[in-house]
């Protein structure tokens, strides 16, 4: 064994974890002011219609900062419910399932909103159109 | 507590020793309820909430993506009385996710830890997201943007 290091005279991780800490303490940075945003954005969408919402995604600030609110969203979500997985469940199989699919669903939402956002920042034809059918 | 004493099957580690089990950390009922106790409760269950939220968010994207059908059907469930209902709720998340969120960076920097100080947090991101939730709401209905 080691001796343990500190920093601060604070005990500082052996193996792995505070890299996690690090970005999860980033990421919820960033989303707590992106989060007034959301509701601003919000607040301007509500009752807009079609064409207020097509003219908002059309502002190429509001389509970045929306799939960057996305991306740093689902990417915090699954670190934090990572957090609520490892406190309560403890069966190594059942926790690697759960975490597992939590990372899918974030992986995949996060597929599925870049994607609407890209198109609805360009523009493109309402969308049955673009998958081929 | 049948499985109290049961060290076969134990997932709290607490069989270190075999035969001298470590006590249990106190849990939620025996603590005395605390307003940053709350807090902390809250925000995970806003976690929770919150990803229901971005779902629903997600499904706003989509109907949007498929064209003003789609986004007619979307606005006329968003604008029922259930619709509103749920509308409300993600507000009341939203605001709690920011104020929890800038109340568990404060504290992660150290700063904001004395009793005096926790507790005012703890209570503003309590009741700060309802309070806010019902400001929105009645700033949205006001200017004719949500109507019942």
């Amino acid at each position: 064994m080691s001796e343990p290091r500190f920093k601060n005279r604070v005990k500082v991780s052996e193996r792995h974890g505070s890299g996690e800490w690090k970005i999860e303490r980033i990421a919820l940075a960033i989303l707590v002011v992106l989060g007034l945003w959301v509701a601003a954005s919000a607040f301007t969408l509500a009752g807009s219609g079609y064409d207020g919402a097509m003219d908002w995604f059309a502002n190429p600030l509001n389509a970045v900062l929306a799939g960057l609110t996305l991306v740093v969203f689902f990417g915090y979500i699954s670190i934090a419910w990572k957090v609520i997985i490892e406190d309560y469940i403890h069966r190594a199989g059942n926790k690697a399932l759960l975490l597992g699919l939590v990372n899918i669903v974030c992986l995949l939402a996060t597929a599925a909103g870049v994607f609407f956002i890209v198109r609805l920042a360009l523009g493109s034809a309402p969308l049955p159109a673009g998958l081929g059918f | 507590m049948s499985q109290a004493a049961d060290a076969k099957d134990d997932q709290t580690g607490r069989f270190a020793v075999p035969g001298k089990p470590r006590p249990l950390s106190p849990h939620l009922q025996v603590w005395r309820w605390h307003v940053t106790m709350l807090a902390s409760i809250l925000f995970r269950v806003t976690i929770g909430a919150v990803s229901v939220g971005a779902l629903i968010v997600l499904g706003w994207l989509a109907a949007l993506a498929f064209g003003p059908e789609a986004y007619t059907g979307f606005l006329t469930v968003a604008a029922s009385p259930f619709g509103l209902f749920i509308g409300f709720g993600l507000t009341v998340v939203l605001f709690s996710f920011i104020l929890n969120g800038a109340r568990h960076e404060t504290n992660d920097l150290g700063v904001g830890l004395s009793l005096k100080t926790a507790n005012t947090l703890a209570s503003l991101c309590v009741w700060g997201p309802v309070v806010l939730a019902v400001l929105f709401w009645a700033a949205l209905f006001a200017t004719g943007r949500a109507v019942l």
